[in-house]
């Protein structure tokens, strides 16, 4: 080892930098995971303070005002449905791409869709805002000019996830209908010649050429969802409904939660939700990348 | 080329329309903002949005500068600087990792790797971050806040490796028999050879800071260090609690709330450089996600 570290000792120097980042932001931080099991207070500091088991965990599950699973809830909607229409949406964009023609019209409608993930969530949550304003906002003026009430959008929580699910897949649609434009670029061109020679018209070909040939890529894009299901975006919802109490019930995720509660709840109660979190992303992951060998033969994720 | 079948016609009437159906629900909402910023407020708040500018004018754009223009650029000069200094800082730091790792004769160059790759598959979560940034590396209300947490992303060297590693390993031995060390190799060969990579991750790193709000979100209280997209979050949340009727009315009185238009031209404002730069820099994300985005 140690020959091995004087012979390429540059390199290594080259990796020290990073390595101390992480270490820095991602393994140190790891040892106040320990909070979690603890009653933690200042004066006695993170190993100082009274150890109480999984106390935390369970008041997180089973605490009187229910936010607990309901946080855990609200993260699962808003990803299933954002994965869902997040696959499908994309999907259908990349296939009718490359059935389009057109240089002119193929360039400007793909900077068009691919402009929304240039934005901040911020700049996000102001174009929402321009749409669901009460008084001057886009949709409130469509309903009240065809004889409808105004609807005060920003006190009511039942209409936020299908906007949040909306926002999330108007920002990243250009974005991933390119990852489904690399796949189908690799795709051999004289399959699609065979079929039409065949007879195939351009629905089967889509159903029975495309479709199928993408599904690794959906496949692996999806178990990287999934492992990521229990984490919410933080950015996306807080940018977009920002603190509003009104709307906290039905959008708070884990990881808003966790941020707001963290000054009224303290640091051992949210270090212990975000250490779930953890626990669920990391078998989540493994799992998904046991899945993604099998059905990419033996490629995983990472 | 032969007639089409009507069903075929109809696949392709679905594919225009569809695309540009898509095209128009992303670009709508971005026309509608930078017009109602040249609106003139009083019919904006009269009759609503709309994506022709309501009596076309710069007052609001005057009027911004002239009653918060400080603030403003102060913010704007923030976040330039974070821009800038964290996205050379992060290609340096980035650069150099994956250049090592993509080097065969790296021996221990997989237990590198996994200990990059196991920060994102398992994390400490937020407060132990929050806990050990704050009370360990004090950074609460520094402009280090906003540029060091966000230094090194695991995903970026990944995506950097994928181009290092596609240069011939047969250039680097050449030059290391006429005796060139790894440092000459990385800044005078493998840095050249890729500099349509070096572009399109720098580009990547550059938005991550300029679209930034989180870590000022986390760490920063002190006005006078808010970048630019957290100076616009905290005029919509004021916004958003006075909207959702939970300030009492009394106290909503006294705060004065910037105009609707105030609002769009802020938002303008801040994405101006990024709508300015798009045609140029568009494609590089374009390569950055086909190359890295998903293995084939």
């Amino acid at each position: 080892m140690r020959k091995e570290l004087k012979k390429n000792r540059q390199l290594y120097l080259m990796c020290v930098p990073a390595i101390i980042f992480l270490i820095m932001f991602c393994y140190i931080p790891m040892v106040g995971i320990w909070m979690a099991f603890t009653d933690y207070n200042i004066r006695d500091g993170i190993f100082g303070s009274r150890f109480v088991g999984l106390q935390n965990f369970k008041y997180f599950f089973t605490g009187s005002t229910g936010m607990g699973p309901r946080v855990i809830w609200n993260t699962l909607v808003i990803n299933f449905w954002g994965l869902i229409f997040g696959t499908i949406v994309p999907i259908t964009i990349a296939i009718c791409f490359n059935l389009v023609k057109g240089k002119f019209f193929k360039k400007f409608t793909q900077s068009a869709m691919f402009f929304p993930y240039f934005l901040s969530w911020v700049v996000v949550g102001a174009i929402v805002y321009a749409f669901f304003s009460s008084d001057t906002g886009l949709v409130n003026r469509i309903l009240t000019s065809n004889g409808f009430e105004k609807i005060r959008w920003y006190a009511e929580g039942k209409y936020w996830k299908p906007i949040i699910i909306t926002a999330d897949i108007w920002k990243w649609c250009g974005y991933n209908s390119i990852i489904y434009l690399a796949a189908t670029s690799n795709f051999d061109a004289s399959l699609y010649d065979a079929a039409s020679v065949d007879g195939a018209n351009l629905f089967q070909q889509t159903i029975h050429l495309t479709v199928p040939m993408l599904k690794p890529t959906v496949v692996v894009l999806t178990l990287m969802s999934i492992g990521r299901i229990f984490f919410g975006d933080f950015g996306m919802i807080y940018g977009i409904v920002g603190n509003n109490s009104l709307l906290y019930d039905s959008v708070a995720v884990i990881d808003t939660y966790v941020y707001s509660a963290m000054r009224s709840l303290g640091f051992s109660y949210t270090t212990a939700i975000g250490f779930f979190q953890s626990v669920m992303g990391l078998i989540l992951v493994t799992t998904a990348n046991k899945l993604a060998k099998k059905v990419n033969e033996g490629e995983g994720l990472f | 080329m032969k007639r089409r079948s009507a069903s075929d016609r109809a696949v392709l009437i679905f594919a225009y329309l569809f695309i540009g159906f898509i095209a128009v629900v992303c670009l709508y909402p971005l026309v509608m903002v930078l017009s109602v910023s040249f609106s003139d407020n009083f019919l904006v708040t009269r009759d609503g949005y709309s994506v022709i500018p309501r009596n076309f004018t710069f007052d609001t754009y005057t009027y911004i500068f002239a009653h918060s223009g400080a603030r403003i650029l102060k913010s704007y000069m923030v976040t330039i600087c974070i821009t800038i200094i964290g996205t050379l800082l992060s290609m340096i730091i980035t650069s150099m990792i994956s250049f090592a790792l993509s080097i065969r004769e790296l021996k221990y160059r997989n237990a590198i790797a996994f200990f990059c790759n196991f920060t994102i598959i398992f994390s400490a979560g937020l407060i132990p971050w929050y806990y050990v940034c704050v009370n360990w590396y004090h950074m609460m209300d520094t402009y280090g806040a906003l540029v060091i947490p966000s230094l090194f992303s695991v995903w970026n060297m990944f995506l950097m490796r994928t181009y290092f590693s596609a240069v011939p390993p047969s250039l680097y031995e050449s030059a290391k028999l006429d005796g060139a060390s790894y440092y000459r190799i990385y800044w005078s060969i493998a840095i050249p050879l890729c500099k349509t990579a070096m572009l399109t991750v720098g580009l990547m790193y550059a938005l991550c800071y300029w679209n930034d709000w989180w870590n000022a979100l986390m760490f920063v209280n002190d006005r006078e260090k808010f970048p630019l997209q957290y100076f616009l979050y905290n005029i919509l949340s004021n916004i958003n609690a006075i909207s959702s009727g939970r300030v009492p009315s009394g106290a909503a009185a006294n705060i004065k709330l910037p105009s609707e238009t105030v609002k769009m031209a802020v938002t303008v404002i801040v994405i101006g450089p990024v709508i300015f730069l798009y045609p140029f820099i568009q494609k590089y994300f374009v390569d950055g996600i086909m190359s890295g985005a998903v293995k084939e």
